[in-house]
């Protein structure tokens, strides 16, 4: 009996240790993203994402969601602080943020031999490769056809018409809104980054060609006073989050809009206006707009920076990106795939967001990366100045350009 | 019998002289350090050393993102700050907003104090009812003034164009926006000093103020001369209270205007979250939020002078 006993111990006490280095080999791999928390396609990508675990089966993926409000401020201090996911997958002003501090490691072995198209460029800081593409969202002028075509409103191509045919979708649909935009700095983040588009888009840069910032440009000029012609044109719902700008859309209330991909994927999805209403248009302006990057990094306190960077360089593979295609609507990837044809039969405003995505710019300042924001408080504070108290363009920028000089 | 009386050992009481007796005594000796000890940690760690850990950073170069790299650059924030015409302007804004918030703040939650301290049917619901404002979260109150402000839909548009009037830009014109913002403050802050001054009404004995009245006083001087002398410890705590709450409210402005337009709500605190955030700048917002310590202890001082006067008259 008790030499049965003893063996049974023995059997029991193997399995035990090779449960335990089974468990030992197993690397869990935290990948941090705001949007793991989004209601619609999260599920998608973060499915996409866990594919890796059939491939590397010693790997286990685990999901870390965090608000897109709180992401980037918890990221910068959780990294700072020695801790911090594994992967994280960030805005680019986080990503430069984190770079700048010698955060984020060489994740070049991941993008070695793959095809990268052109949103790859910003990840390479001072030669070395600290993130890979996720996704690029680029700008598009937006328009709900039902209300447009009832109310025989054309597509613009200037911001003249796009106060026409605004003005005549309220005047056809009565309860309706001509167009939807960001207008108040309650909504800093979200507000500077949508009046790149107009910035850029009436040829204004931030910086010129010998690295000084130029606020108060003609171009810049042009670009306030225009967004300031549409604010008085009674067609923007004044007040109104985007959040609940973008709900109104969904319900079929909005003629026009200016928003990226990601914004109008989010429109497109579960509310009254079906996605084959949604039309999609280059924007109204001469020049390109501007687009939000998000890249993955790798977190330079990981314990697991060679698993991490393995995972990278499965995402940009041609299996990695096909899961990532399928997750991520119309957003630009890291290479040209190209997007998902059931998607662009439901969904036909998805193309024009992959064209003008080829040719629009960060809407971060090059060279000032890291001091984009600190620099746009005051720009953006001068744009709030002229919607509201009707302050002069050209003297409120003046006035911005002469504190954005004193910054630095 | 005074407390130091309490505090004294009874002559009569002879001192124990064995060496249980003793270590009892030694033990007792220590005992309201043992009760003291925890709370004096706490404080030491979650108070008192963040505290310090601020005053440092607010001397150094210290970013967000690199906290453990920062260089020890003296008063040089300190210097930027004071030379900032901005920097006035947020001061400005906040000691506005918090003196008001003050001033109404305690008019009507004292106003209603008053009414309900006396008899009146349903008077343990309307009590309840007007404590509602003060149980809300402030994040839930925040959101649901936002839909109560909104231009086009809001309730108080509503009101106002229903009333024949033009819409009122509560949250988007830089004339309207702190007083909205000290509508909301008001409507959370009155329920507290209702609640604070009800008890300290109902602790004004019944039969000086029935003096008085006999004497010929009218309801005024009664207020004047007996309510007031006895409740005015706990308004002036109350008023320190939320002063010092004031100073350092950050949700409520955030959530409702982000301190626009144009930088016509930006207080201290939103001030330094921008700073801290959006500059990545942890030194200089630092120094914000030392100038908002030093405000706030300026308010207590003032208050601990009061204090004093009053308990010198009181011993005269």
């Amino acid at each position: 009996m008790t030499s049965i006993l003893k063996h049974v111990f023995a059997v029991a006490m193997a399995c035990a240790a090779a449960t335990s280095a089974m468990a030992q080999d197993k690397v869990t791999l935290v990948v941090s993203n705001s949007q793991w928390l989004d209601a619609l396609r999260g599920e998608g990508l973060w499915n996409a994402v866990k594919a890796y675990e059939k491939t590397a089966p010693n790997i286990e993926l685990k999901a870390l969601g965090i608000p897109s409000k709180d992401y980037g401020d918890r990221l910068m201090t959780e990294f700072g602080a020695g801790a911090g996911p594994d992967v994280a997958i960030i805005q680019e002003g986080v990503f430069y943020a984190l770079a700048d501090a010698g955060l984020l490691v060489d994740v070049g072995a991941a993008a070695e031999g793959v095809p990268l198209n052109v949103t790859k460029d910003n990840g390479i800081v001072d030669g070395v490769t600290l993130g890979v593409p996720w996704q690029r969202a680029a700008y598009a002028l937006i328009y709900n056809s039902k209300l447009t075509e009832a109310a025989g409103a054309k597509v613009p191509a200037t911001v003249e018409e796009l106060i026409a045919s605004a003005k005549a979708v309220q005047e056809k649909t009565p309860g309706s809104i001509g167009f939807t935009a960001r207008h108040q700095i309650s909504d800093f983040s979200g507000f500077y980054m949508d009046f790149q588009s107009w910035a850029y888009g009436y040829g204004a840069s931030w910086v010129d060609g010998a690295g000084k910032l130029t606020i108060n440009t003609p171009e810049a000029v042009a670009a306030v006073t225009a967004f300031k012609e549409l604010y008085d044109a009674k067609v923007i719902p004044v007040g109104d989050d985007f959040p609940t700008q973008r709900t109104r859309f969904k319900e079929g209330q909005v003629g026009f809009s200016i928003d990226n991909s990601g914004g109008t994927l989010n429109i497109a999805s579960g509310g009254a206006t079906k996605g084959s209403d949604i039309h999609a248009a280059a924007m109204p302006f001469a020049h390109p707009g501007a687009h939000q990057q998000i890249y993955v990094v790798v977190n330079a306190n990981s314990k697991h920076q060679e698993e991490a960077t393995a995972f990278l360089k499965w995402l940009m593979s041609p299996e990695g990106q096909a899961g990532l295609r399928k997750a991520s609507g119309p957003d630009m990837l890291a290479t040209d795939v190209p997007l998902d044809p059931d998607f662009v039969a439901a969904n036909p405003w998805a193309t024009t967001f992959a064209e003008v995505a080829t040719k629009s710019h960060s809407v971060l300042i090059p060279g000032f990366e890291t001091e984009t924001t600190q620099i746009m408080r005051p720009v953006m504070e001068a744009v709030e100045e002229v919607l509201i108290n009707g302050t002069d363009p050209a003297a409120a920028l003046a006035k911005a350009q002469q504190r954005v000089d004193g910054m630095f | 019998m005074s407390d130091q009386a309490l505090l004294e050992r009874p002559a009569a009481v002879p001192a124990p002289t064995s060496r249980k007796g003793r270590g009892s005594q030694g033990l007792s000796r220590l005992l309201p350090y043992a009760f003291v000890i925890l709370p004096a940690a706490y404080l030491l760690v979650f108070m008192f050393y963040p505290l310090g850990r601020q005053v440092y950073l607010s001397l150094t170069r210290t970013r967000l993102a690199n906290p453990n790299r920062s260089q020890f650059i003296g008063f040089g924030n300190y210097e930027r700050l004071f030379g900032n015409p901005e920097f006035y302007s947020v001061l400005k804004i906040t000691l506005v907003y918090s003196t008001m918030a003050v001033v109404l703040g305690v008019a009507v939650g004292m106003i209603a104090a008053l009414a309900l301290n006396r008899p009146f049917p349903g008077r343990t619901l309307v009590r309840g009812i007007l404590l509602f404002g003060w149980a809300v979260p402030n994040v839930a109150a925040a959101l649901v003034w936002l839909w109560i402000f909104n231009e086009r839909s809001g309730v108080l548009n509503t009101i106002v164009t229903g009333l024949g009037l033009e819409r009122i830009s509560w949250l988007t014109s830089t004339d309207m926006a702190l007083p909205s913002i000290l509508l909301v403050t008001v409507w959370q802050v009155a329920p507290f000093v209702m609640l604070v001054m009800l008890a300290a009404l109902q602790s004004v004995p019944e039969e000086v103020k029935e003096a008085a009245v006999i004497d010929g006083a009218d309801k005024l001087s009664v207020f004047r001369a007996v309510t007031l002398p006895h409740i005015l410890p706990t308004l002036q705590l109350v008023s320190l209270l939320v002063m010092v709450w004031s100073i350092r409210r950050f949700d409520i402005i955030y959530l409702l205007t982000g301190g626009g337009p144009v930088g016509s709500t930006s207080t201290l605190i939103v001030k330094l979250r921008q700073v801290a955030f959006e500059n990545h700048d942890l030194g200089m917002s630092s120094a914000y939020g030392v100038v908002g310590l030093m405000l706030a202890l300026m308010v207590a001082a003032i208050h601990a002078l009061f204090n004093i006067r009053r308990q010198r008259s009181n011993s005269r």
